[in-house]
């Protein structure tokens, strides 16, 4: 099952990806608080997405298997695969749909949220995703440990980063909201984007509420993965943890997209 | 089944039912402080504790009984949670329906969730999560008892689904049958404005029996094609089971809770939307609209897991030697219908959550004053419910293709073509939602090319009507009552097609939308494409299943009084709506002088009605009484064909291998499969 060869390997190539994406995301928010142009914006998120689908999730292992037997491990996990991309696909009709309504609803404008607040909460998750990716080498590669502590810390990032929305960015508790939105730079007495207020109102909470239900969903898994991992469950039989991991890079991946749609694209309204 | 336990079923049914009611009016009192025998809350307690004891009494506290005690105890629940935050905050906690919309919509959430830990559908899954292994396969128990329980045998959910879809159907055409009735003659006749049921006066009641016909319908057949291509999808190819079992079971048990909350948006209040559920109406209906959201929200989930395990079954799980030009046509049908099932099905599912917070949080999606767009809702709810018709009938396309070969002993007529047509239509489908908004207001420039994309889909259905014509030129034609059937959805495909080009045309469509003209094109489409198949499959997969066959003399019966009944009724409805009569109205002007038609039309839908009606008793009496058909029973060269019947429990005891091709008949020595160990092949 491991493979001590590949064990720098995978992992360098999980730094190296993340270094591609934070600067991506750098670039970015550089470009969306310059000049704004949306060409750019959607091209520099298509590649993010590239890569992630790539080499965070390797979509490219749908096309590989065990052919000659089909009761092996290594099938019966190559048609899982298959069932939860094909889920994900899916799934991704709901996100596309919520995009179709954004973009009808709102056109060239944007919500007028804190752009660094965004841009933090953005790195939160794309952190939580690197985490993650290591978190299944170190397990491919036979160390437990490494597993364990590594998808622990995506959990958390995880766990912060829906906090993180749902407190402060919905304005849950405005005990706490109020004073880091005053640190992200918000002025006093703005008025508050609520569900009902209009159009940003009802698209910004319905995208981040969905996704945030996505989020919450990944991190049960997280939680399902840590505790049976803990037990040694996924030594040998590893496409749970797999499954956990391409999940939560996808739940990555629909904010790539989402996030330059809330926070970047156009003018604030 | 035992008689007595069918009877102590029905006796558990009326004294529940009763006590429900009894417990219903009882709180009705309380809260409009007088009483009403017809009220919303007395039917729907009545509802609900007559359908569990019905259950309680045919198969004890185990199964479907635990799930549905679980949905009602968890509505309760979640109901009287929200009921609860809403009096610490203040806010109104009654209403004529005793909860408010949000703890309705709450509770009934809730109610499906605990539905599925009731009937034990996820049991597996739980274990799964905390590190427990479970068996690949559970052991059925013998007998009929299977059917009420979580089997992860793929035939016994095919039949499950398929005895669900029959129930579905009956409840959809008995409400068809209601207001056909009422419009048998022009004012309001019997559904006047001073009935009051279910706090819906007749005009209303009329509303929500025509949209709830609509949609109970869309739901039926999607449990039927499920039911058939679960059923023989896993035949076909040659697997011991589908894919994912235990999503397959979680796939048909959420059919269940889903018709509970269709059948409760009758009983809370209705709603007057159709079944599109367009808003701005949507978002001011009674509260019964959210019931139907929910339900229909529900039941996708059935459709889209379904989906996804045909397409992992058909493309892992194949046979020796299956390549993918050697698929039964069923099979490519299968998938076809599946990639839209699977994909486009997430948009209705959205399209109705966003109206759903809309009503319960104002958040302005669709509404002009907030900053919505309505139009915005037609495309999204278009995008999966156009293609949805596809779905509808490329199984039953698919049934055509399969069987038409066996009774005309002749090879299938351009196989590569029909496979691809399946995939071609299913293609095309996704590019022509727009045909339904010529008049809603969209933007003009968008019309032509939605257009020559919906004409473009009679190419690949051409396709497979020459392909049909082309099999039977020549052919020694018999005719068994499956047979029949597949004739008679040919013909009446025919003319749903032929009439739905002119639908198409921009100029000719903005007359003719929202007439009866649509309305019989639309019928002739969904019994050519999926009902008439549909009885085909039934009476053909019959003695599959039960190693009985279908009495024919009645089977005949039910052909000769359905098809010439529908074809007057298809083509009566197209008369009327070309000369004016709107569709979805509970009343019209006598002077236009549709009387005699619609009163016709009534005769027609009641002959139909007699007709299904001879097939249920057919269909139940044949599982005891039919004439015993253990082997090839019509001569097939399918692999299922091959072994006896009924369908041992894991399918094929040795595995085949495909050495031919499928349909090859009346070709000397040519083999579809070969078994592994006997030698027993095809003819």
């Amino acid at each position: 099952m491991s493979n001590k060869q590949q064990h720098p390997n995978l992992l360098s190539q999980g730094v190296f990806i993340f270094v591609y994406l934070a600067v991506l995301t750098a670039l970015e928010f550089f470009v969306a608080v310059t000049f704004n142009s949306v060409a750019i914006l959607v091209a520099v998120a298509v590649v993010k997405g590239a890569l992630v689908l790539w080499y965070y999730m390797h979509v490219n292992k749908l096309s590989e298997g065990d052919e000659s037997s089909h009761e092996s491990y290594a099938y019966k996990s190559g048609t899982n695969r298959l069932g939860l991309w094909l889920f994900l696909v899916s799934d991704s009709f709901v996100f596309g749909g919520l995009m179709v309504m954004r973009l009808s609803l709102l056109g060239m404008t944007r919500p007028d949220l804190s752009q660094t607040l965004g841009f933090f909460v953005t790195a939160v998750l794309l952190i939580s995703s690197f985490f993650m990716n290591r978190g299944e080498v170190e397990l491919h590669n036979g160390n437990r440990q490494g597993f364990l502590r590594n998808t622990m810390i995506t959990f958390v990032l995880g766990l912060f980063f829906l906090l993180g929305v749902i407190i402060v960015e919905w304005h849950a508790v405005p005990a706490i909201a109020e004073p880091i939105l005053h640190l992200f730079g918000e002025p006093e007495g703005k008025p508050l984007l609520t569900a009902s207020s209009g159009p940003a109102g009802a698209a910004f909470f319905m995208m981040t509420g969905m996704h945030a239900f996505h989020v919450l969903t990944g991190l049960i898994l997280l939680v399902i993965v840590w505790i049976n991992g803990k037990k040694g469950l996924y030594d040998e039989k590893q496409y749970p943890v797999e499954a956990a991991a391409v999940y939560w890079h996808f739940i990555d991946l629909v904010w790539i997209f989402f996030y330059p749609a809330l926070y970047l694209i156009g003018t604030a309204v | 089944m035992k008689n007595n336990t069918l009877g102590r079923a029905f006796l558990f049914l009326v004294i529940a039912g009763a006590i429900g009611y009894g417990l219903g009016l009882g709180i009705d009192f309380a809260i409009r402080g007088g009483l009403k025998f017809t009220a919303s809350v007395p039917s729907a307690f009545a509802l609900l504790f007559g359908f569990t004891a019905f259950f309680f009494g045919l198969y004890g506290y185990r199964g479907i009984t635990r799930g549905l005690v679980f949905q009602v105890v968890g509505t309760i629940i979640g109901a009287a949670l929200v009921t609860g935050i809403r009096a610490l905050l203040k806010r109104e906690i009654i209403s004529p329906f005793l909860f408010t919309e949000p703890a309705w919509v709450f509770g009934a959430l809730v109610g499906v969730v605990s539905f599925f830990f009731g009937v034990g559908v996820m049991t597996d899954w739980v274990k799964w999560a905390r590190g427990i292994d479970t068996p690949d396969h559970h052991e059925d128990e013998p007998g009929w008892q299977k059917y009420f329980g979580v089997s992860l045998d793929h035939k016994v959910i095919g039949i499950q689904y398929t005895v669900t879809a029959l129930f579905l159907l009956a409840v959809g055409g008995t409400f068809a049958l209601i207001f056909r009735t009422e419009l048998a003659a022009s004012g309001l006749d019997f559904l006047t404005l001073d009935l009051d049921v279910f706090n819906q006066n007749g005009p209303q009641l009329y509303n929500t029996l025509m949209s709830l016909h609509g949609m109970i319908m869309i739901v039926s057949i999607l449990l039927g094609i499920s039911g058939i291509m679960n059923y023989v999808v896993p035949l076909l190819v040659g697997a011991h089971d589908m894919a994912f079992p235990r999503m397959n079971a979680f796939a048909f048990w959420v059919a269940v809770p889903a018709s509970v909350l269709l059948l409760l948006a009758l009983l809370l209040g209705g709603f007057d939307t159709g079944w599109t559920g367009y808003p701005p109406l949507s978002s001011r209906a009674p509260l019964g609209v959210q019931m139907f959201f929910l339900g229909v929200f529900t039941a996708g989930w059935s459709s889209i897991l379904g989906a996804l395990n045909v397409i992992a079954t058909v493309v892992r799980m194949r046979a020796k030697g299956m390549t993918a030009m050697r698929m039964p046509i069923l099979v490519w049908a299968s998938v076809a219908t599946s990639i839209i099932a699977l994909t486009a099905t997430q948009l209705i599912g959205l399209s109705f959550q966003l109206v759903m917070f809309q009503r319960l949080f104002g958040m302005g999606f669709f509404d002009p004053s907030k900053g919505g767009n309505p139009v915005l809702f037609q495309h999204l709810f278009w995008f999966y419910s156009h293609p949805a018709v596809y779905v509808f009938v490329l199984p039953g396309l698919g049934v055509i293709s399969e069987l038409l070969p066996v009774f005309v002993r002749k090879p299938l007529f351009g196989y590569r073509w029909v496979a691809m047509s399946s995939l071609g239509i299913a293609l095309v489908g996704f590019v022509v939602w727009a045909h339904h908004m010529f008049t809603s207001g969209m933007n003009e420039y968008l019309r032509v090319p939605f257009m020559y994309s919906t004409m473009l889909v009679a190419v690949p259905t051409g396709v497979k009507f020459f392909s049909w014509v082309a099999t039977m030129w020549g052919g020694k034609i018999e005719t068994p009552t499956p047979m029949l059937f597949v004739l008679g959805s040919i013909v009446v495909f025919l003319l749903g097609g032929v009439t739905g080009p002119p639908n198409a045309m921009v100029a000719l469509d903005l007359h003719l939308h929202d007439t009866y003209w649509v309305v019989g094109h639309f019928h002739d489409t969904i019994f050519g494409g999926f009902v008439f198949p549909f009885f085909a499959a039934i009476y053909y997969w019959f003695p599959k299943a039960t190693g009985r066959k279908m009495n024919e003399f009645w089977g005949k019966v039910h052909f000769w009084l359905m098809t010439p009944s529908f074809f007057a009724l298809t083509l009566g409805m197209m008369f009327i709506g070309l000369r004016g009569m709107r569709r979805r109205i509970v009343d019209y002007d006598p002077t236009l002088g549709f009387d005699g038609a619609h009163l016709f039309l009534t005769v027609c839908a009641f002959l139909i009605a007699i007709s299904i009606l001879i097939f249920f008793i057919n269909f139940f009496r044949s599982i005891k009484h039919g004439e015993p058909a253990t082997g090839n029973a019509w001569n097939s060269r399918s692999p299922e064909w091959q072994v006896p019947s009924p369908m041992p429990a894991h399918n094929y005891e040795v595995p085949f291998e495909v050495v031919g091709e499928p349909y090859d008949y009346g070709l000397p020595g040519s083999k579809f499969v070969e078994f592994a160990a006997k030698k027993a092949g095809t003819h």
